[in-house]
């Protein structure tokens, strides 16, 4: 892992492309590291193929897997089409989260679900969340500003955030607000008078009946000034204008920062300023994203275990690495229950994140969750099978299954004296029932405190 | 367990679970079972059931599932079927005719305290029970010499009789033609007792299983008995008896059937094989009868009275035929369920609105004969209207009233009131309301309502609210409340075909269910996909587990032609009859 304090700060060094040495092997450490930021974690052959394919090759498989995506896509798409409630929507999307081919396109759902915050509560009709959730992981390795443009015209945003009716002579600025203040610019980027100014120039559009409509004679045509720009301007210019802001793409990059790299500290402007200028030539999400993952300072030891896993990462990652599937209408609710409740973000800024994922409450929670999903028993049942997992990849006797199991859920993250208490609880165990003994042993891993940092 | 022991073993506990009467030199298998029994279940015909399930039909039904053919060609199902062959080939006998030759005097299962389970099983041939008890030894010595250690079979003299374990755990004996098997040896130390006429009362000397054997018929293929005072004293059992306390529904369709249970001492059930038939008798002790009965609402007042037959519709998958004074029923309602909920608070007030501050029991209900049905069918659908994407079947409750003339037109205002209420909540949440209509069937004008579909772009997916169009209709003496127009005009097609008050009473029935297992196949094949999905997100399911799930149960209620279930009293005592009769291809 790259240890330099000193090159931290330089973006030249920071964003250049990581490449392997003797002093920075590529190893399943690093590879589960950048399995769980790029999705929700690795199982045993996706860790295994990273480390014999290198970084960048990885890197560019988890860009673009491949022609099944669409397919994969088709058919959950499918599968959601018959879905009458948000809560439905969490199940699919949870299993979809679990079963996916393209990880990374999930987790920048997630990531724009986190940015847009749209709560399904707002919304009578389940559609709406539906085509808002596609419209999310449609654009969300695309153009950020296609998606923004999108989703000034969804409905279920606008409803969400009580933006459903926008009269000339009343303008309202529920949508105009959340677009500069939390979308794109920050605070200290803007004006009330632009907030107003931008009001007047979406007027005219409404959401009636759950579809979304233009009334012409409610548009007001005027001049508007807004950012320092006039003209008649409509909601699309307005949308121009706040891209063309150098802090809409410097709030993203930040953001997204946070997201891939570290939520510990905050990126000085140097170092982020050649992200935020890739992201205004063209607003490409995954450009963006492609810099970060290939990086050195992704791969450094600034980034390492720097991120707090929210519940989605938490549950996900463990049922992903033992390849099974669980009941995810009830993994929905013990997620809900862990404080991520998907579908349903608690504010219009989304969920706080870092440390907020965990106090003494949570983390009893997420204890109890690991231990109903690999009991055997209810809700779960017996869908997750440690033994089996490590039976499939070779490992035949428990004592070096547990080393496999210990590999895959924390690689090198173990205190010795940890492993070793681990691997001598299951020698003693193991003899009586192995598979108890491995499912003990994977609860204990995934109730760490590693365990629980990304 | 290998598959070969395990498969041993359950053949072993097979035999328990069937009997043929006790050989001459054996006393009847009740009298070695202890008098503390909770259950017992006793196979006199064992033959009849294995001519039934393993007979031709029945496995050309079997083979024919999907997931048997997907399981049959997996490695432990081969092996499960070499080791058939491999005691056929032993004992020189298909497995068929070995198993009646081994089972076919009877078998008896007792539950006893302490999850103690004893079996006893007369088999009727002699030689062959040994030949199989000793091919078991040398499997379980083979066994255990291949996994490198001893074995556990051990043997003890007991009173003249050679007593056995495999494991060290189960014990079992053979004494002529009869094997006694137990969970733990001491069990099998008390039959032996018993059966020795030792110390110790026996099933068969309960007063309480002897009137369970009276009631119940004698030419029964099984019997089972049942001592209720421990299961009614268990909690969760006590919860569910309570239940009908709590909650008005439960109080009205269960009426008569917790009472029951409450004040019973024992259950004794029959099963009763002719064909494809198949006739489940219950009957307990306990008394429901009299006017002071909590549950004499739905007691019929006089002998002819009770239940009248189910109305017939197209697409039926199931109907309910009710003996309920309506009236009574909610005159007692203090008594049935005397808690105040929230939600009962609040029906009461809006029945007070329907019925423009009418009161609800005397003016009302009142109206009502003891007469209520309810029918389920499925739908169809127009296409030119649109077809749900979740298909649900359409219901209907149907009442005769006392005095239609005056009391048509009350209903048909609280009808009217109520869709107006749904419109207006709707109306507020800014949700499409429902028109309201007055077509005509035949001679009868009824009022129905429904969303419109005109601005829906794919007719094919519509929402599940398009499943209902409500109805009103009042054909004759009788008051149909439908879930659609559709099952609505079913009705009063049926109630016009001699389907209403012509029809004589069933005597003594309060409750009459009947389920069509092909129609009812039909609405899951219909849903198969919605259920599909379910099943995947719910449990957790690849997809084709999900679809063979779902298969296996759309095949499961094909089977059933039709089952029906009659719930009334029997000389003051409770009394329920379950057929069902069997759909099974032709081998």
């Amino acid at each position: 892992m790259i240890e330099d304090k000193d090159r931290k700060a330089d973006p030249n060094w920071a964003w250049a492309v990581y490449e392997p040495d003797a002093r920075r092997p590529w190893t399943g450490t690093l590879a589960a590291h950048l399995y769980r930021r790029a999705g929700f974690g690795a199982n045993w052959q996706q860790l295994q193929q990273a480390v014999a394919e290198g970084p960048q090759a990885t890197v560019s498989h988890l860009l673009a897997p491949g022609s099944d995506v669409e397919a994969f896509d088709r058919t959950y798409d499918g599968y959601e089409g018959g879905v009458g409630s948000v809560n439905g929507l969490r199940a699919w999307w949870l299993r979809r989260m679990i079963e996916t081919p393209h990880p990374l396109q999930e987790k920048m759902t997630l990531f724009w679900h986190g940015h847009f915050a749209t709560n399904g509560a707002a919304l009578k009709q389940t559609r709406l969340m539906r085509e808002h959730l596609q419209l999310l992981r449609r654009h969300a390795l695309g153009s950020f500003a296609f998606l923004l443009q999108a989703l000034a015209r969804d409905p279920a945003l606008l409803l969400w955030l009580g933006a459903d009716a926008n009269r000339k002579a009343a303008p309202n600025e529920n949508f105009a607000r959340p677009l500069m203040e939390t979308f794109t610019l920050g605070p200290g980027h803007f004006s009330d008078d632009d907030v107003r100014e931008a009001a007047r120039a979406f007027a005219g559009w409404f959401v009636l009946r759950d579809r979304l409509r233009y009334l012409p004679r409610e548009h007001d045509a005027g001049t508007k000034h807004i950012l320092g720009q006039a003209g008649e301007f409509t909601g699309e210019d307005v949308i121009r204008i706040v891209l063309e802001q150098p802090a809409t793409p410097r709030t993203l990059v930040r953001k997204l920062y946070r997201w891939f790299i570290c939520e510990t500290d905050e990126p000085g402007e140097d170092l982020t300023a050649p992200l935020a200028e890739s992201l205004a030539a063209d607003y490409s999400i995954s450009a963006v994203v492609e810099t970060i993952l290939r990086s050195n300072l992704f791969f450094s030891s600034y980034a390492y275990r720097q991120r707090v896993k929210s519940p989605v990462e938490f549950a996900v990652g463990v049922i992903h690495a033992l390849e099974g599937m669980v009941s995810t209408t009830q993994l929905g609710r013990d997620v809900a229950g862990l404080g991520q409740d998907l579908g349903h973000p608690p504010t219009v800024k989304g969920w706080p994140d870092g440390r907020y994922w965990i106090d003494s409450i949570m983390l009893t929670r997420r204890h109890n969750l690991a231990w109903a999903l690999l009991q055997g028993g209810d809700p779960y049942g017996d869908k997750l099978d440690s033994w089996k997992v490590a039976q499939r990849h070779g490992y035949a006797d428990a004592e070096s299954a547990a080393q496999f199991l210990l590999e895959l859920f924390l690689q090198d993250d173990l205190d010795p004296d940890v492993r070793e208490m681990l691997r001598r609880n299951v020698r003693e165990d193991a003899h009586t029932d192995s598979a108890a003994a491995l499912d003990r042993l994977t609860y204990a891993a995934v109730t760490l405190p590693e365990y629980h940092l990304a | 367990m290998s598959i070969k022991t395990g498969f041993i073993s359950g053949l072993v506990l097979l035999f328990f679970v069937l009997n043929l009467p006790a050989s001459a030199q054996e006393l009847p298998p009740a009298k070695c079972i202890p008098q503390d029994a909770l259950i017992c279940l006793h196979l006199s015909q064992p033959k009849a059931l294995l001519e039934l399930l393993a007979g031709a039909e029945m496995t050309e039904a079997i083979t024919s599932l999907p997931l048997y053919q997907q399981q049959s060609s997996s490695p432990k199902f081969r092996e499960f079927v070499n080791t058939i062959r491999f005691l056929e080939t032993s004992l020189g006998t298909d497995w068929r005719t070995g198993l009646a030759q081994l089972t076919g005097g009877g078998i008896t299962v007792a539950i006893c305290p302490n999850d103690t389970v004893v079996a006893i099983v007369d088999a009727e041939d002699q030689s062959l029970l040994e030949r199989l008890h000793e091919i078991f030894l040398s499997i379980a010595r083979a066994e255990a010499a291949k996994q490198g250690h001893a074995d556990r079979i051990a043997s003890k003299e007991y009173d003249g009789v050679t007593a056995w374990t495999f494991d060290g755990n189960e014990a079992h004996a053979i004494i002529g033609k009869r094997l006694i098997l137990a969970n733990r040896a001491e069990a099998l130390k008390t039959v032996l007792d018993l059966r020795a006429q030792k110390e110790g009362a026996t099933l068969a000397d309960s007063a309480a299983y002897e009137a369970a054997q009276r009631a119940a018929q004698a030419e029964a293929v099984a019997t089972v008995f049942m001592n209720l005072e421990p299961f009614t004293n268990l909690p969760p059992v006590a919860e569910v008896l309570e239940k009908s306390r709590n909650n008005p529904l439960a109080a009205l369709f269960f009426a008569g059937i917790a009472e029951s249970f409450r004040s019973s001492h024992w259950l004794s059930v029959g099963l009763d094989i002719e064909g494809r038939t198949l006739t489940l008798d219950a009957l307990t002790d306990g008394k429901v009868s009299g006017e002071t009965s909590p549950a004499a609402f739905a007691l019929p007042h006089k002998a002819g009275d009770g239940a009248r037959p189910n109305l017939s519709v197209p697409r039926r998958i199931a109907a309910l035929s009710l003996y309920r004074d309506l009236h009574d029923f909610y005159a007692a309602k203090d008594e049935l369920f005397p808690e105040r909920t929230s939600g009962l608070i609040f029906f009461e007030n809006m029945m007070g609105i329907f019925f423009t501050g009418r009161d609800l029991t005397s003016e009302v209900l009142a109206e009502t004969e003891p007469e209520v049905r309810l029918v389920v069918a499925e739908q169809q659908y127009d296409p030119e209207v649109g077809t749900p994407q979740v298909r649900l079947p359409a219901f209907a409750v149907i009442l005769r009233l006392r005095d239609p003339e005056q009391f048509g037109r009350v209903a048909e205002e609280a009808w009217q009131k109520a869709v107006g209420l749904i419109n207006f909540t709707r109306g507020q949440q800014a949700l499409p309301g429902l028109i309201i209509d007055r077509p005509a069937h035949g001679q009868t004008k009824f009022t129905m309502a429904y969303f419109s579909t005109t601005d829906v772009e794919d007719k094919t997916k519509l929402e599940t609210r398009f499943n209902v169009r409500p109805a009103l209709a009042m054909p004759g003496d009788y008051l149909v409340l439908s879930s659609t127009d559709g099952l609505a005009c079913d009705l009063i097609d049926a109630l016009g075909q001699g389907g209403g008050a012509k029809q004589a009473p069933l005597a003594q029935t309060h409750s009459l269910l009947e389920v069509d297992g092909t129609q009812l196949a039909s609405v899951l094949r219909a849903n198969r996909e919605s259920m599909v999905r379910q099943d995947m997100v719910k449990k957790g399911k690849t997809k084709a587990e999900a679809e063979a799930g779902i298969d296996l149960l759309i095949t499961v209620v094909e089977c059933i032609d039709g089952a029906k279930l009659d719930i009334g009293t029997r000389d003051g005592l409770m009394a329920v009859k379950l057929q069902a009769q069997l759909n099974l291809p032709h081998p």
